[in-house]
Formats: C-alpha cells, structure tokens, sequence
C-alpha cells in the first residue's frame, strides 16, 4: 500500500535561511505521525509546504498518489488535506456553526445538508452547545477545537494538526487527545506538530524529529524519546552523556 | 436548531414584505412633491448601500470607488438612448453588465491589495474614470448628456408629470437590492465572503477560493450599482460627470451602510432611512451657501457611532431582544 502522504528531497529556503534541508517523510493511511523537533527545527514550514501555503523551493510532495507540490491551499482540501492554524484564525464575526458550515461547503452545496453537516461535526468535537455563539466569543481551549472542528467538516483524509494541544490546561489536554484519536478511529490520517512531548508520546505511532530543518531520527515514539541525537538536539550535548 | 434558523430566515422575508408594503402605501398619503422626491433618493439610496455592502460589508473589500459603477450605469444608458435610441431598460441591463466586467478587470489587480492599499486604489481608479469621462467629447465631456424628453410612459422610463413611477422603481430596486442580500445571505458565496472577510488564509485553507470569492462580490455589487446609476440618470434627465461620478456618491453607498450596520442585512436600509432625509433637509434649510454642510453632518454621525455602537445602529434592535427573552426565563 502507498503512503498517504509523501514528502520527496523538499528544500524551503528564504533568502539565505534554509528552513528545511532535503526532508523526505512518509505517512500511511490510518496513522496518528508526530512531528517534533526544538524550536526553529523547520517544523512550520514543512507543516505549510505540506498545507500549500506556500510552493517548496525544490522537491515534491505527493499527497494520495498525486503529485500536488504546485496545488496553492484550497485546491489541496479539495483533494483531502485538512489543517489547523497554531495561532488560531477562527472567522470572529460569525457564530461558530457558521464558521464549521465554510468548511463543510466544500464536499456539500445544498445549505441545509451543509449545515446538518456542520451540526454533526460539532456534536462530534463536543462544541454543539456553542453553536450559535459568536466565534469571538469562545475561549481558548474552545477555539482550539473550532479549528478541529472547520477542518474536520472538509472531509479530510489527512488532517494537519498545528500544536492544537500546545498551551492547555491537563484535563483541557486530555479531552484533546481523546479528540484526536476518536478522529483517527473514523479513518482519518492525522500528522500534528506539537511541542510537548509528554503529551504527543503516547498518542502516536510513530515519530519524526526534525532538527535544523533536517530529519534526525524518525521511529517508535519510545524509541525516539531515548535516542542520543534526540536529546542532545533539544537539551546540548551535556545532556546527551547522562542518558 | 435547524428549525430555529429556517424560522429567522422566514421572519426576515415577512418584515422585508410588512416595511414594503408600507412604503408602497406612504405616496397614497404624502402627495407634498418635495417629500416624494426625497423618499425616491432615499430608496435609490438604499438600495446602492445595500449593494455596496455585498463587496465591502459581507465581502470585506472597503470600496470607495462605487461612484464609477454608478456613473457608468448612468452614462450607458443615457448614451444608448440620446446616440442609438435604446430603450433605457436594455440600457439598464447594458450598464449593469458592463460595470460587472469593469469591476472584475479592475479586481483582477486590486485584489491582491489588502486592506488600506486597496480602499486607495479604488478612490483613485474612479477618479480615473471621472477624469476619463469629462475628457470624451463623444459623451458630452463636462457639458455632460441631456435625455431628450420623448413623452411620459414606461417603455422610456420618463415621467414629467408625476415622481410616483419613479418612486415605484425604486421600491422596487430597494427590494431587489435587498432580497438579493437575503438569497446570498446563506449560500456558498455568503458564507465564503464573509470567511474572506474575516481571515483570507484560514478560508483558503478550507477549500474557499479567496480571489474569486471577491470576484464574485464585485460583480454582483458592480451590477446593482450600475442599475441604480441607470435609474438616476432617468430619474434627473440630465447627468454630467461630477453629478454622477463624483467621490460623494462613493460616500453616499458606504456611509448608510457604515451607520446602520456593515455587513448586516439590515444595516443599510436603516443607515438610508436616517442619514439621507437627514442630508436632504440639512440641504435644503442651509441653501445653495452651505454646501459641505451635510458633510459635517455626515461626519458627526459616524463618529458617534462609532464611537457608540460599533457595529451600526442594527445593534439596537438586537439587545432589546435579549433582554425580552432573559425576562422570559424568568
């Protein structure tokens, strides 16, 4: 079986800066991939060369054994590529049903399906009771689970999560992990970005690390926490003997 | 909740009905030609801010450069009339159709401007246009164009006699203007418009083809304009550059819209009904010394909306609902 998403020798630079450096990774269909690395390790931008914010400067992405690297952003959730935003953009002067209808528009024309549609996602990221409040009007960890919620309505087949756990209280954490692999059970590949790792860990299967824009290692999330190259890139060298 | 919903949508239908049927009503009561005159700019009025708002409300593309779709509404028609003697209604439809075109040619660059860079262009492309217009010798240049009278009827759109025909069509166009709003209100292109609106990139993300999107808005917006432009040069019989392409009627769209409510469907019916009796009279009492004095009026209006509703006078007629329904629970 072909992996969902593939990723082939891709270089982003800007200006001098290289953000990342002949990144090949795969993801196969019904996996839950964490991407991590230290700050500035190339994590956003590959998030968003994946997404089709912007083209990569070299290299290719294919995405459902299409090559999609020239795709701009709403041509690739037509094809199943759903994302979030790590600084939430949610649409602040419409309710929140309104803004998971923008997504549900795309796989449905008919209003009134769209809004079912709409109602349905919400019900299922637990934000049905909110659904005609303005979307300025949530908070944070609400928010969070709107952006969840307006992608899930594109129908992905890959969802893109950006740090949707960061900045959260615990249990506002736990309920978000559930979230994620109650996605996942319902067949949906999820590839996220996250910064903490004890949450990310037990939730996927399978790791990959980037660091100065370059894959480091890529594995078992175990596997991955105890590797040398691992912990010295996010905690220097001094670290990297004592374990 | 879907019921819920469909039932607002219903109720918004049946008070647009009510308020036209009354309006239909008032001629029979005023028959002060003054007066009359004053609700027929009042309606027109209306419905070129409720077509403003499509763009720049719903859409967020602050436009003030709409005085060109008016001008070139009403230039069309009054050259197809006086040069070819097309009637003013296939000169209507003329006029709306090529503002539509305009405005997607102008968007096509335009649109990739954002926010401030934007609301320039458009002042100084209808600037342009103004200038274009006073410079055509063929279209009467400053001197402007007379419509030849040729007899009251509607197959001309004249009247001398009686403002009532006028008054009609420009019901009639507030209503269109209106319902127009009301239909793409909750549709795709409602729902796309107001996502561009309030943030392009994640609207991209979901599948929102942003740049047509605004496209979109302006076409339709052009398009009402334009029929509104048409209508006034009927309305006047003799249009000139400045009195139908001039920065005011740019004004005149976005400030009705601005004062009862941007991107609401409300908002500017009720921005109209208010600021342009307001206009008409200030003008009127000061006389031909003090022109400037509506805008000082203008002015003061905006700022203490702003500064006191926020989100036009259509918020009024909201919180007292919330209050009723609190006192309800209770």
């Amino acid at each position: 079986m072909t992996a969902l998403l593939e990723t082939r020798g891709v270089w982003q630079r800007f200006g001098g800066l290289v953000a990342n450096s002949d990144v090949s990774i795969s993801v196969g269909r019904g996996e839950i991939v964490g991407l991590i690395g230290p700050n500035g390790a190339g994590k956003s931008t590959l998030f968003n060369l994946i997404a089709g914010v912007l083209p990569p400067t070299q290299g290719s992405i294919w995405f459902d054994g299409e090559d999609v690297t020239r795709l701009p952003a709403a041509e690739r959730c037509q094809r199943g590529i759903g994302r979030t935003f790590q600084v939430v953009k949610s649409f602040e002067t419409m309710t929140v049903i309104d803004n998971v209808i923008v997504g549900a528009l795309i796989r449905n024309t008919v209003m009134r399906v769209a809004r079912r549609k709409a109602y349905e996602v919400l019900e299922f990221c637990g934000l049905a009771a909110r659904a005609n409040v303005l979307a300025s009007d949530l908070v944070p960890s609400e928010k969070r689970r709107l952006e969840v919620a307006r992608a899930l309505a594109t129908e992905p087949k890959l969802l893109l999560l950006d740090e949707v756990l960061t900045g959260l209280t615990p249990v506002e954490a736990k309920t978000g992990v559930e979230l994620v692999r109650k996605v996942r059970d319902t067949g949906v590949t999820v590839l996220m970005v996250e910064h903490v790792m004890e949450i990310v860990m037990p939730l996927v299967d399978r790791a990959i690390v980037l660091d100065l824009g370059k894959v480091l290692v890529e594995g078992k999330p175990n596997e991955v926490v105890r590797d040398p190259k691992v912990i010295t890139a996010y905690l220097g060298d001094r670290h990297a003997v004592g374990a | 909740m879907d019921k819920d919903f469909a039932k607002r949508r219903r109720r918004e239908l049946i008070v647009a009905f009510c308020l036209a049927v009354i309006a239909a009503l008032v001629p029979l009561f005023v028959k002060d030609v003054y007066v009359q005159n004053v609700m027929v700019l009042t309606l027109m009025y209306a419905a070129l801010s409720q077509s403003w708002n499509i763009l720049s409300g719903y859409c967020g593309q602050i436009s003030l450069g709409h005085a060109l779709y008016f001008g070139l509404g009403a230039y069309t028609t009054a050259l197809l009339f006086t040069k070819f003697g097309v009637l003013p209604w296939f000169g209507m439809l003329a006029g709306g159709v090529i503002s539509a075109l305009i405005a997607m040619a102008l968007g096509y660059p335009c649109f990739r401007l954002r926010g401030h860079y934007f609301v320039i262009a458009t002042i100084v492309i209808a600037e342009i246009g103004l200038l274009l217009i006073q410079n055509w010798e063929w279209a009467g240049a400053a001197l402007g164009i007379d419509i030849p009278v040729r007899g009251d009827s509607w197959l001309k759109f004249q009247f001398t006699r009686s403002k009532l025909p006028y008054f009609y069509f420009a019901l009639a166009l507030a209503c269109v203007a209106w319902f127009v709003t009301w239909w793409l209100e909750d549709s795709k292109w409602g729902y796309w418009w107001r996502a561009v609106k309030d943030n392009p990139d994640a609207a991209e993300s979901l599948g929102v083809v942003v740049f047509n999107s605004k496209m979109g808005a302006a076409a339709v917006s052009a398009f009402l304009v334009a029929v509104g432009g048409s209508f006034y040069a009927q309305f006047v019989s003799y249009i000139d550059p400045e009195s139908v392409m001039g920065f005011q009627f740019s004004l005149l769209m976005a400030l009705p819209a601005v004062l009862g409510g941007i991107g609401t469907l409300w908002g500017p019916l009720l921005g109209a009904v208010i600021l342009i009796p307001l206009t008409e009279l200030t003008r009127s009492f000061i006389g031909g010394s003090g022109r400037g004095v509506d805008l000082i009026v203008y002015g003061t209006l905006i700022v203490l909306i702003s500064l006191a509703l926020p989100r036009g006078l259509v918020s009024l007629f909201a919180r007292p609902k919330f209050f009723w329904r609190k006192a309800a629970v209770r």
